[in-house]
């Protein structure tokens, strides 16, 4: 920059900002604010994924492989065979199994949604101590940590027993024991001590519980199995070598019988990151908006701010300053604000990451897999990305600002009124928003991106949502003109009137301009109304047609996508031939994985649940064989979700993995379901018990005899099985519709900015549009004009632009909202949703955007009443 | 006589007064392990497997190998099994909570006088256990065993697997050249005047070894395995014993000496915390038909070695002397070792301890033989 630039950045811009420092403190926050909302979403989602730990790294370093088998647990028996198949070469083998435990519910919780999971680590706690890690000199290792053998002994000797993270630890005090919920049975478990950790070793994760494998193997209800064996290669020479020739022996060995997978923790976290790509890229379109709007509110407070400095420009370019010169001071003055802006929206970001850290991570814990979010790092990265980010949109935002700067005549030819305001030229043209809403329709019709590991993400249709928030803005210009002939066609006597019409009659840009932002909010806002709606009519419609049972039954410590607690089988079976119990519908689950991407297997008596609730058919099943025990053995049921993700339909067949081999079954028929993304197969649950070799059941539903008090059951099978959650009909209902607001409560704030910024932003507007008009006011006050008649005559243009935004913004949240629900959730989630208006809901937005945009010009047009006539502010 | 880890010596806490010293043996230790019984009639293979009824045990193979060419090589194997305090019932034997098994595998390669070295500990289970009737111990994918399980013979062909991380892996097979000595007297050896104090101690004191050595390239972490075939000589305790130390004992010193007239030598000194031996202490003689005699002896530490690993100071070369059986002589004896750093650092087992391979000569310098030497209680007293 020369220093002609420096010199005019110095004595007018700073001087500028030093008068009127209120307004440089609220730019500097609007920008902060956006990037913060940026940067906040940014880090959860990194801590999201980040979080997804694969527990075993702490205790071992990262593993090089790992088999675990498609569906179900490996025998241990291929432990041995592992190892004569690996002859003499150096590897250590290392098996696993991990389950999930909660700590018991307070009997004043209600809530089992967002309850810590805890995840479950068993390993061969002597075994750990040959890993390279552990005989670094002085790592501790189990039992070790004393040097006395008793110690030793007893670590795998003195039965179930826990070491926990440092940080957890400290949270239970001197505690001895810790009750935990483990399948259904709470148990009191002994904390034998900290789960040990070399320097160099990952921190532990607070949630991770370590135990003896053989231990957890009883307590998980798993004996003899294992959920899967991790392989590391002694380093040394020739590693790399000898790594890809394990894999090649691991994979050769389960192919026979597909018993397993092979894998790596990279991978395994590769395939976390992906389940959750659409899931954060959503969240990242969202927080993109608020960046937008922040944009948005920088153009009209430069754009103010060159108005007002105008005269002060024409001087300068009167006394010779090139274009180019005053151009750039203006730009490099938007950079520092960029740069200001950017610097607190980190901090701002990073305090709301801490803050949203733990609504994603649960979001994910429900939903995804299990993480222990805790807090979120800035890293070198984030925060060039913050300010850059600053940079960029306070550059952007200021450019066309710049231009107008740099394009002031010189003072002699001033005249005030000439000027024309900013970006009016593209926002004039009805063949652009045409052709813009054109092109929103043509993507709509488009498919979502697909990802590896099943994750779906609609980009055509946020493109087209964006085409038709600006083919809406531009087109929604032209109302003002066609309103202000309407009202004058109804002959307003009223002087204030007419004054405020004839600037509506030929709009500015800035006019134009304000519309489409407020137009942008009204119609995001109402188009999310009209989805939470819409979802939660479809929700409740599905709660009350699948919901019939009296009694819903599982683990305690069933919580999330990612809890594996089930109810043994002498349990359901005492709770399914209750004396009380008509009839009980017993379902089982399974997570496994069908081409590398995670889906569940459900298993139930699919007679009952044709004959005890109205399955909510999406492609109904063509005859009844798949309800009858005895034809359904190649028979299979499909979530909406599922047939979204695998590109499956009614007719199809699904390979099935299964410990039993893989079975190619039929998709008979297809039902919604609105509990989960990842999808879910249903078959008749005999065959799970044959082909999975165990029992037990994820929940169980009793349907009463006439008479039984279903409130008094519970209260009694609860007082003999305290490991229990159970819910009446009426409690699972209201649960279920709490878990949902809850999901989508972040919408509501998101309303509530959306529509105080587009007021900000009309007020803006309204403010550069009274500076710019100064004589006018002069001549008004000339004419014998009251401050109140010129605030009112304010107060009519913004409440008419207000009201026009409100009028476009309801009929663009009308096709976003179509959007939304048939294509945007349609693609990412694969459910299907009834189309529902919340007129309430939508009236009051209309209404709150009329009256407060109302209030805000009238209280800008008093502020506009009392500008001198022409003298700088 | 060998071996020390925390965990065996786990069994002095437990061993309670000292009896008097011309006592009957007892039947069973204060913690109920057996106690090795004079007279004991031993089968083979039978006795070659475990001996679960005894807290300690294990075999101990040494040796010295050469290849083609001339390079020379010393190599240990070891496989110890050790019973945690009776009546712990296992959850699942898969995993065992009865007993656990440490290994640990030595190479020093003579020339370069590099020395490596790796420990396994393992529970009783899938990836280490020891049969009952016959040879067959394995830690990971470490292992010995009887060629034939059933063969009687006394001199049964053996195979050894094992290494050093990826940096070294071995298999050798291991034929006797002499029968099976049992040292001590009528089947027991005394190591204090305790009298649970005692092992069975059998020796295979000459095991021709032949098989292949495998060798990582040095500095060159792509370049193909060097593989050596190999011959030597080998030599195999197994022993099995409940108590192997008694009070006022800090640590011990074991030889093993094959001369090349084909006679052998074993001795094993405990020493006592001023600096004496204890009257336990042996030295047997193996003549070339397998027969043994004892002699008394002494040594005398000629020179030290501290190791920059543990600390510890080592003595380094030794003065034996004797008397020779067969003709009554005295007998002076240099023990050299072939590299002065052969310590076992002792990460998982909990004490260090130095095991290396040596050469013997007479005092004109002429060389005898070859020996393999054990320094225990160097770094700390063997005491807990």
């Amino acid at each position: 920059m020369g220093t002609l630039e420096t010199l005019l950045l110095r004595r007018c811009s700073l001087r500028h900002w030093r008068m009127a420092p209120r307004q440089s403190l609220l730019l500097v926050g609007i920008l902060a604010l956006g990037v913060a909302v940026f940067v906040a979403v940014r880090l959860a989602n990194h801590a999201a994924v980040a979080s997804f730990t694969h527990f075993t790294d702490t205790l071992t370093g990262q593993s090089d492989w790992i088999i675990q088998p498609a569906a179900g647990t490996l025998p241990e028996s291929v432990l041995p065979e592992l190892r004569a198949a690996l002859g003499p070469r150096p590897v250590h083998l290392f098996p696993v199994v991990e389950s999930t435990a909660a700590r018991v519910r307070r009997t004043d919780e209600s809530a089992n949604f967002g309850r810590t999971t805890y995840t479950l680590l068993g390993v061969d706690l002597v075994a750990v101590a040959n890993l390279a890690r552990a005989q670094t000199p002085n790592a501790a290792y189990f039992g070790q940590t004393t040097g006395d053998p008793a110690d030793f002994w007893a670590a795998f000797r003195a039965g179930p027993q826990i070491w926990l993270s440092r940080a957890f630890a400290a949270t239970l005090g001197d505690a001895r024991t810790l009750d935990l919920v483990i399948n259904e049975q709470v148990h009191a478990l002994p904390i034998a001590g900290l789960i040990p950790t070399a320097k160099d070793a990952p921190r532990v994760p607070a949630n991770l519980i370590l135990l003896d494998l053989p231990q957890l193997q009883l307590l998980a209800g798993k004996p003899g199995r294992l959920d899967r064996v991790e392989f590391l290669v002694e380093p040394g020479p020739r590693a790399d070598e000898r790594r890809d020739e394990l894999r090649a022996l691991l994979e050769q060995l389960g192919a026979t019988g597909e018993r397993w997978t092979v894998t790596s923790p990279g991978a395994r976290r590769e395939t976390a990151a992906t389940m959750t790509r659409a899931f954060r890229l959503n969240l990242t379109v969202l927080s993109l908006i608020a960046l937008l709007v922040g944009l948005y509110l920088i153009f009209q407070a430069l754009d103010g701010a060159v108005v007002r400095r105008r005269s002060e420009i024409a001087i300068l370019r009167s006394l010779g300053v090139e274009e180019g010169t005053i151009r750039r001071a203006w730009l490099a003055e938007a950079a520092v604000l960029g740069l200001l802006g950017g610097a607190f929206g980190l901090l701002l970001g990073w305090a709301g990451a801490q803050l949203s850290v733990r609504a994603v991570g649960q979001t994910v814990n429900a939903l995804y897999y299990a993480t222990t979010v805790e807090s979120a790092g800035l890293d070198a990265g984030e925060i060039a990305l913050g300010l850059l980010l600053g940079l960029v949109a306070s550059l952007v935002a200021g450019w066309w600002p710049a231009r107008e700067a740099a394009r002031t005549p010189p003072a002699q030819v001033l005249v005030r009124s000439a000027v024309a305001a900013p970006g009016h030229v593209a926002l004039r043209s009805a063949w652009l928003g045409v052709a813009l809403v054109a092109a929103g329709v043509l993507c709509a019709q488009l498919p979502p991106v697909r990802f590896a590991g099943g994750g779906r993400f609609p980009l055509a249709g946020y493109l087209a949502a964006f085409l038709w928030i600006f083919g809406g803005g531009v087109l929604c210009g032209f109302l003002l003109p066609a309103v202000a002939r309407l009202t004058r066609r109804a002959r307003t006597s009223s002087a204030v009137a007419r004054v405020a019409l004839s600037h509506l009659a030929a709009p500015s840009g800035r006019h134009r301009l304000a519309v489409a932002a407020l137009l942008c909010a009204i119609g995001m806002t109402a188009g999310m109304a009209i989805l939470v709606a819409s979802f939660e009519t479809t929700v409740r419609g599905w709660v009350q047609r699948s919901l019939q049972a009296d009694l819903y039954i599982s683990s305690n410590g069933a919580q999330s996508a990612s809890s594996q607690n089930r109810l043994s089988p002498p349990v359901w079976r005492a709770l399914a031939t209750h004396p009380a119990v008509a009839e009980a519908s017993v379902l089982s689950a399974y997570p496994i994985e069908l081409d590398r991407t995670p889906t569940i297997l459900t298993g139930a008596d699919l007679r009952v649940v044709r004959a005890r609730s109205d399955l909510p058919w999406v492609q109904p099943p063509l005859d009844d064989a798949v309800f009858d025990a005895a034809r359904n053995a190649t028979l299979v049921l499909a979530s909406e979700s599922f047939c979204e993700r695998f590109r499956k339909k009614r007719g199809d067949t699904v390979r099935v993995p299964t410990p039993a081999g893989p079975q190619v079954l039929t998709l008979a028929g297809v039902y919604a379901d609105y509990g989960n993304e990842r999808g879910s197969l249903l078959v008749e649950r005999a065959r799970l018990v044959t082909w999975f070799g165990d029992d037990y059941a994820a929940n169980v539903s009793l349907f009463l005899r006439a008479g039984a008090d279903a409130e008094g059951l519970r209260t009694e099978l609860l007082a003999r099985h305290p490991g229990l959650a159970i819910y009446t009909n009426a409690a699972l209902r209201t649960e279920i519709l709490r878990i949902f607001r809850q999901t989508f409560s972040i919408t509501y704030a998101l309303e509530v900015i959306g529509v105080a910024v587009a007021v900000i932003g009309l007020a803006l507007t309204l403010s550069s549009v009274l500076l710019d008009r100064r004589e006018e006011l002069t001549t008004l006050r000339a004419l014998g004009f009251a401050r109140r008649e010129i605030a009112l005559a304010t107060a009519v243009e913004g409440t008419t632009l207000a009201a026009c935004a409100v009028a476009g913004g309801l009929t663009l949240s009308l096709a976003l909202g179509w959007l939304l629900i048939h294509v945007i959730n349609k693609q990412s989630f694969g459910w299907t949703l009834g189309f529902a208006l919340p007129w309430g809901q939508l009236a009051a937005l209309a209404v709150t955007v009329v009256a407060t945009g109302a209030a805000v010009s009238y209280a800008v047009g008093r502020w506009g009443a009392d500008l001198p006539a022409d003298r700088e502010e | 006589m060998r071996l020390f880890s925390a965990l065996l010596l786990a069994a002095l806490g437990a061993l309670g007064p000292v009896a008097p010293l011309r006592a009957q043996t007892p039947l069973t230790t204060p913690d109920g392990f057996a106690v090795p019984q004079p007279g004991h009639r031993f089968e083979f293979p039978r006795d070659h497997g475990n001996h679960p009824d005894f807290k300690i045990e294990w075999w101990y193979v040494t040796g010295h190998l050469s290849a083609e060419g001339g390079r020379r090589f010393g190599f240990q194997a070891t496989f110890f099994r050790s019973a945690g305090p009776r009546g712990a019932a296992d959850v699942n034997p898969s995993f065992g909570s009865g007993q656990i098994f440490l290994a640990h595998m030595a190479l020093l390669d003579v020339a370069t006088g590099k020395f490596l070295h790796q420990e396994k500990l393992n529970r009783a289970g899938w990836d280490a256990a020891s049969a009952s009737g016959t040879l067959d111990v394995r830690n990971g994918a470490w292992s010995l065993r009887l060629a034939d399980p059933t063969d009687p013979s006394p001199t049964p062909r053996l195979e050894l697997t094992g290494g050093i991380r990826a940096d070294a892996a071995f298999t050798l097979t291991l034929t006797p050249a002499k029968p099976l000595v049992i040292f001590g007297e009528n089947g027991v050896s005394r190591k204090g005047a305790d009298p649970t104090a005692a092992s069975y101690y059998l020796t295979f004191s000459r095991l021709r070894a032949a098989g292949e050595l495998t060798l990582a390239t040095d500095g060159d972490a792509t370049a193909a395995p060097e593989k050596l075939r190999v011959t030597g000589e080998a030599w195999m305790d197994h022993e099995i014993s409940s108590s192997q130390l008694s009070a006022g004992q800090v640590g011990w010193d074991w030889l093993s000496v094959q001369f090349t007239d084909g006679r052998e030598l074993m001795l094993y000194r405990l020493r006592l915390a001023d600096g004496t031996a204890d009257p336990a202490s042996t030295l047997t003689w193996v003549d070339p038909a397998g027969q043994t005699q004892r002699a008394p002896f002494t040594l005398e530490v000629l020179d030290r070695w501290t190791s920059p690993a543990t600390g510890a100071t080592y003595p380094s070369r030794l003065r034996l002397a004797t008397t020779d059986p067969g003709t009554g002589t005295a007998v002076r004896l240099l023990v050299e070792p072939l590299a002065k750093n052969q310590e076992l650092t002792g990460a998982l087992g909990g004490i260090p301890y130095w095991e290396g391979a040596c050469r013997i000569r007479d005092e004109s310098g002429r060389e005898l033989g070859s020996a393999f030497l054990e320094l225990t209680g160097y770094a700390q007293a063997l005491k807990l």
